[in-house]
């Protein structure tokens, strides 16, 4: 069958080269990779910026899900240099599985407040989020506390995401370092008895929801209020809730970070510090916290004006490394309240 | 029930796909009759048993089936305007490769047309026709895993498991190795003859006509030639086409002289021959070479004349030897070929003999 | 995959096993159960109607009904929410028109539920059973289905008892693939929120970190799989059956007014809700949203997509065809085994496919590294895993099953005579095939690779995990963007994607005639 093999061989032969061709890409000079949990046209204009800066071409792939797998499956051949996350759980998930190198720059140490960033220094925070409480504009302002999503008076008229998102996991998390493990289920339990509907979407659909008269109130991160003003079609939504900091009266809001850490095995090593220093400067951190309408780490950058117009708020000072310690329960309870179901 | 009209087709045309495939066909059967319906390949035997059977709608004309019982009179009458579908016309049918269902066992095969009877019922017929059939044994059998007769027997016990009046065959005999199709046509014949069952079936062999049918039906470019019983349409058949196809002898040209009609081995009387007319359009008879049926019966070996044939071929038979004579007279229009001559006696190849028609009623055919 | 499940830790699988786990199983068992169903529903009887009836528009519909397949399952469970959901155009204009206030005013049925994802997965899946079917049909013998007549059923008796049967073994590769495809999906469940054992997967891997409780599930999953395609092929065991007869005149049932009428509505149905409509919604989208630049922007996705979806379409094919030939040809007793082992991976969600893969090539790269390293040759770096070689492996294990099944089943349309024949007449092995099974077999391969092709167009979890640095897919451009609620801006991407998935489709309907 000489025409098969002939066509087979063309096929097998422009397969392999074109493999040697991309692996050979990965391989050129002055880049850095990064492999990044948050959506890569969120990132974009900062490493343009930093390309710019510096000539270092930036790669980048994206996932949701699997990439600490990734990584430990790629071991030390791994080409990653910096991984972006956008939650707390994810970065103790990297350097609980030895994923992470620690980065001694003084300049990151120096910006970062300590409880922002690891002891061991193998992740920094970039930014912080708050997990707020969203509520239908009739309501007024209001003074909530997360406990009482539990409170019967808001029986059918509140909505969410699945409570297994990171964002939720890590809400339950701090709710069990509070309350203790018991308490916290039966929160869960009356939570989900109130839900206007089963857990779905993401957290602008919970807006979307209120915005349609669904449901009264929602949880969703701080910035998803600013995302949606600046998108003229949610921006009918956003106008529809306020935006209140929960347990002011109290603890304090739950505070979340994206953050960033150096690969363990990473091969471009100079490259990936100067990322690194490059995402905590200021220009950087002005940039980030606009783009992303987050809170910047930097105590000396000011958060937009959007952000600084919600006002000032109390931040539960909990440690991130306890919320990252009680992950699984916190998934374990959720389960067993069928949160989801 | 014998000379009771089963079924009678009148004027009957079918078009498919803008074709005319039939024209102008007429045909009855009597109740107990077997029909063979012959004719070479592609003159629309075929179309003409589904359009019986009901798979083909009739463009002009008219079908009866009579379809009456004991107690109640019942004639269904299909025409271009009013169709039965084929499940309503009570008629049985053997497709060629039998259309056994593969999926399903013997046994459930023949149940397939009588499920919705009691199960009794169901089971002492399914018990009398694998007996009947000598298929006992084989009831769980799948299709695939009978041999070709057996196939056909079971074809033929789950249409007959329905009773029907009419059974249609679609060339039984075609898939079945020559040496057991003649022993096997007997049985069925025998096995038609004892249930009674009228049958039509489709052949393109001459052989199984003769040996099968009660009355046989020549086919041409969709139109019945000629029908009546084996004999009689051997003895005169009506046209050029019905004889070639049966092959009942050889052509041999003659040319018309007088009251003579002469021919490369000799003239005989007009007086006592017929000429068979098949095309209408041609009225000057004299003028053209006509061709001279020559049965191999009519045919007479002589001793002493003058030698005016050449054995061509010869051929070991049953009752002695056939021989293919071809006339010694070459560049003549009376010149001929191929001449079918039986003789007992032994002739060399290429020998040169005499040989002359026996009197009989002369057919002559344009 | 199932050694590590052995060594699974018993804890949280327990613990699953108390809290999720049975709602997760019943879910899943059920999404199948009603998926196949309706799959089976809306395929048979289409393909049924456009062979045995003379249904209006006939000649359009017969590919038209094809066309679904090109809409990737998330894409139309988006458009869809968008619409019937209660800020959607249909429920607005509901509550316009009776002017209700909320929700309570009224009962609309919620598209978020399982059966929503049910019906929706069965709009974009019931192609794969109406072309089998419809093939199947159109194959038959048609003696048959006379014979049928012959024995007192009416036409569509004569249908039900005789052609669908026989048709069963193709309904039922159909419905097995159908199967599949709904057991490892994990976007649409996902973006409607219903949880399945593909969820627990996910959540026991990526949540729990337990790689070996996710490989647990996973066999689970598996050996759910495995009793249907056993049970499937024990049901058609003994049946060894094929008309070799080409098909001139198939019988046509002609139909009243009020019949082509429902029948053609019913296929309408089909056609508009599986593609026209979600494909209309998208180019609304697109022309309110998008501009030049955006189409730009799409073309290295596209040439990415586009690039390994034929490298996987073309060796699936390949393997399947040599598998295939092997199955038949050889008189070893282990011939089955290749083809039945290659089923399993499409019921292999598409992220454990990578897990299972990155487990793979990683030692591998690991091993080829260090041989360069004691050649001291340059480092080769990650040269399974970190390049199109691990997607395109993944598509191929993943698509295998398609590819194998049509192949398969043209094989056995062969008769085994032709087997035998060429070498009566002095031909070897190689020319036997090249000569003929090859050319005889030439539709099969074609629908074999377009299937593979379109499939790996559409594909997400895997090609998102195991994808090079830079190398978008537009698959991957369209979910991150769903993901975040915001398709309009990818609505162009969208179009795209189904148009290459249309390509083949229409280009096989042309080869056809």
């Amino acid at each position: 069958m000489p025409q098969i093999t002939k066509i087979r061989k063309k096929i097998l032969l422009t397969f392999t080269s074109l493999c040697l061709i991309s692996s050979s890409l990965v391989q050129a000079n002055e880049e850095v990779n990064v492999y990044s949990y948050r959506q890569a046209f969120l990132v974009k204009p900062l490493f343009d910026k930093f390309t710019e800066n510096t000539g270092i071409k930036v790669n980048v792939i994206f996932a949701k899900t699997g990439m600490a797998e990734r990584l430990e499956r790629e071991g030390k051949h791994s080409p990653a240099d910096v991984l972006l996350t956008t939650d707390i759980s994810r970065l103790i998930e990297l350097q609980d599985r030895n994923l992470l190198q620690a980065n001694d720059a003084e300049v990151l140490l120096d910006v970062i407040p300590s409880q922002y960033r690891a002891k061991d220094n193998t992740w920094f925070a970039l930014t912080t989020r708050v997990r707020n409480i969203y509520s239908a504009k009739r309501l007024g302002t209001l003074d909530i506390n997360y406990e009482d999503l539990a409170d019967s008076k808001y029986k059918g008229r509140i909505c969410t995401r699945s409570g297994k998102h990171a964002y939720n996991i890590a809400l339950v998390s701090s709710m069990i370092a509070e309350h203790g493990s018991a308490e916290t289920l039966v929160w869960l339990e009356k939570f989900k008895a109130n839900l206007a509907r089963k857990p779905q979407g993401n957290d602008r659909g919970q807006v979307q929801a209120i915005h349609q008269n669904l449901c009264d109130i929602s949880l969703g991160n701080s910035y998803y209020f600013g995302r949606m003003l600046s998108d003229e079609k949610q921006k009918v939504w956003a106008e529809a809730v306020n935006i209140n900091f929960p347990n002011q009266s109290n603890r304090g809001a739950h505070v979340n970070i994206s953050g960033m850490g150096m690969a363990k095995f990473s091969p471009n090593t100079g490259n990936a510090k100067q990322l690194m220093a490059f995402l905590i400067s200021k220009e950087a951190q002005q940039l980030y916290a606009e783009t992303n309408v987050e809170y910047p780490v930097r105590a000396d950058v000011m958060p937009s004006e959007l952000v600084a117009s919600w006002g000032k708020f109390k931040a539960d000072d909990l440690p991130l490394e306890t919320i990252a310690k009680y992950r699984k329960e916190a998934l374990k309870l959720i389960d067993q309240a069928k949160f989801d179901l | 029930m014998n000379n009771i009209e089963l079924l009678s087709i009148k004027q009957l045309s079918v078009k498919l796909q803008k074709k005319i495939i039939l024209s102008d066909t007429n045909l009855t059967l009597n109740f107990g009759e077997i029909l063979g319906l012959v004719g070479p390949s592609g003159c629309g035997k075929t179309t003409l048993l589904n359009t019986i059977a009901g798979f083909n709608e009739l463009s002009t004309g008219e079908l009866k089936i009579n379809n009456s019982t004991q107690t109640a009179m019942n004639i269904l009458t299909i025409s271009p305007s009013k169709n039965i579908p084929p499940e309503h016309r009570n008629i049985g049918m053997i497709f060629q490769d039998y259309a056994l269902f593969p999926h399903l066992s013997v046994k459930k095969n023949i149940y397939f047309g009588i499920d919705k009877l009691p199960k009794s019922e169901q089971e002492t017929r399914t018990a009398d026709l694998l007996h009947l059939l000598k298929l006992t044994g084989l009831e769980s059998r799948y299709p695939h895993q009978l041999s070709g007769g057996q196939q056909q027997r079971v074809a033929i016990a789950r249409a007959l498991a329905l009773q029907p009046k009419l059974l249609l065959l679609d060339e039984p005999f075609s898939n079945i190795d020559a040496r057991l199709r003649n022993e096997l046509m007997l049985e069925m014949r025998q096995l038609l003859k004892q249930l009674k069952m009228s049958a039509i079936f489709v052949t393109h062999n001459k052989d199984e006509v003769f040996t099968f049918a009660d009355k046989i039906a020549v086919m041409h470019q969709g139109r019945i030639l000629q029908t009546g019983s084996p004999a009689s349409v051997c003895q005169s058949p009506s046209s050029w086409q019905v004889a070639d196809f049966l092959q009942l002898g050889s052509w041999i040209p003659v040319k018309a002289k007088g009251n003579e009609y002469q021919t490369a081995i000799g003239s005989f009387s007009s007086t006592n021959s017929a000429i068979v007319d098949t095309n209408n359009e041609a009225n000057n008879k004299n003028s053209q070479t006509l061709q001279f049926l020559l049965k191999p019966q009519a045919i007479e070996y002589c001793e002493d004349e003058k030698v005016n044939v050449t054995v061509d071929n010869i051929a070991v038979t049953e009752q002695g030897f056939r021989y293919l004579l071809s006339s010694i007279e070459r560049d003549s229009s009376l010149a001929f070929k191929q001449l079918s001559f039986y003789s007992e006696m032994l002739l060399a190849l290429g020998q040169k003999i005499a040989i002359k028609i026996k009197p009989h009623p002369y057919q002559i055919y344009q | 995959m199932l050694l590590a499940s052995l060594s699974s830790s018993s804890d949280l699988f327990s613990h699953l096993w108390q809290t999720v786990l049975p709602d997760y199983i019943t879910n899943t068992l059920i999404l199948g159960v009603l998926v196949v169903c309706l799959t089976l529903i809306f395929g048979t009887f289409s393909a049924a109607f456009i062979v045995h009836t003379n249904i209006v528009g006939k000649r359009f519909l017969r590919w038209l009904l094809l066309l679904p397949m090109a809409m990737p399952g998330y894409l139309v469970a988006y458009l869809y929410t968008d619409v019937f959901d209660y800020a959607g155009p249909v429920q607005r204009a509901l509550r316009y028109w009776f002017n209700w206030q909320s929700p309570n005013d009224y009962w609309f049925f919620d598209i978020r539920t399982l059966p929503g994802a049910a019906v929706i997965l069965a709009f974009v899946l019931f192609p794969y059973v109406y072309m089998l079917a419809r093939t199947a049909f159109e194959q038959q013998d048609q003696n048959l289905l006379r014979a049928g007549r012959l024995l007192g059923l009416s036409s569509k008796q004569s249908f039900l008892k005789v052609a669908l049967p026989l048709a069963r073994p193709a309904i039922a590769v159909a419905a097995s693939l159908v199967l599949m495809e709904t057991l490892a999906d994990f976007a649409t469940v996902n973006y409607f929120a219903v949880n399945t054992l593909t969820t627990a997967i996910y959540d026991t891997w990526l949540g729990y970190g337990d790689l070996a409780a996710a490989n647990a599930l996973a066999s689970i999953l598996m050996l759910l799989i495995f009793f249907v395609v056993v049970a499937e092929q024990r049901a058609r065991a003994g049946q060894g059956h094929q008309s070799n007869r080409p098909n001139k005149n198939i019988e046509v049932i002609k139909l009243s007014f009020i019949q082509q009428c429902f029948i053609g509505a019913f296929c309408w149905i089909l056609v508009f809700a599986g593609f026209l409509a979600p494909f209309i919604l998208l180019i609304i989208m697109a022309f309110e949203y998008s501009d030049l630049n955006q189409l730009i922007a799409l073309l290295p996705p596209s040439i990415n997509s586009i690039e390994v979806s034929f490298y996987a379409a073309t060796i699936a094919t390949f393997l399947a065809l040599l598998f295939g030939l092997y199955r038949r040809l050889s008189q070893d007793k282990w011939r089955m085994l290749p083809l039945s082992l290659a089923g399993f991976g499409y019921a292999i969600p598409g992220t454990v496919l990578a897990m299972v893969l990155l487990a793979t090539f990683g030692p591998l790269d690991h091993m080829l590294n260090e041989v360069a390293d004691y050649l001291r040759l340059d480092s080769p770096g990650l040269l399974l895993s970190g390049t199109i070689f691990a997607v395109v492996f993944a598509f191929v294990v993943r698509f295998a099953a398609i590819a194998n099944g049509t192949i398969s089943s043209g094989i056995e349309q062969i008769p085994r005579s032709v087997d035998l024949a060429p070498a009566s007449l002095g031909a070897g092995l190689g020319k036997m095939l090249i000569k003929i099974h090859i050319p005889i077999l030439k539709p099969s391969i074609l629908v074999a690779w377009l299937l593979v092709f379109v499939e790996s167009m559409k594909e997400l979890p895997a090609v998102l995990l195991l994808r090079p640095f830079n190398f978008e897919t537009l698959s991957i451009q369209i979910y991150q963007l769903i993901s975040d609620e915001m398709l309009e801006q990818g609505a162009l991407g969208a179009i795209l994607i189904v148009l290459l998935g249309l390509l083949p489709i229409v280009w096989l309907n042309k080869e056809r005639k």
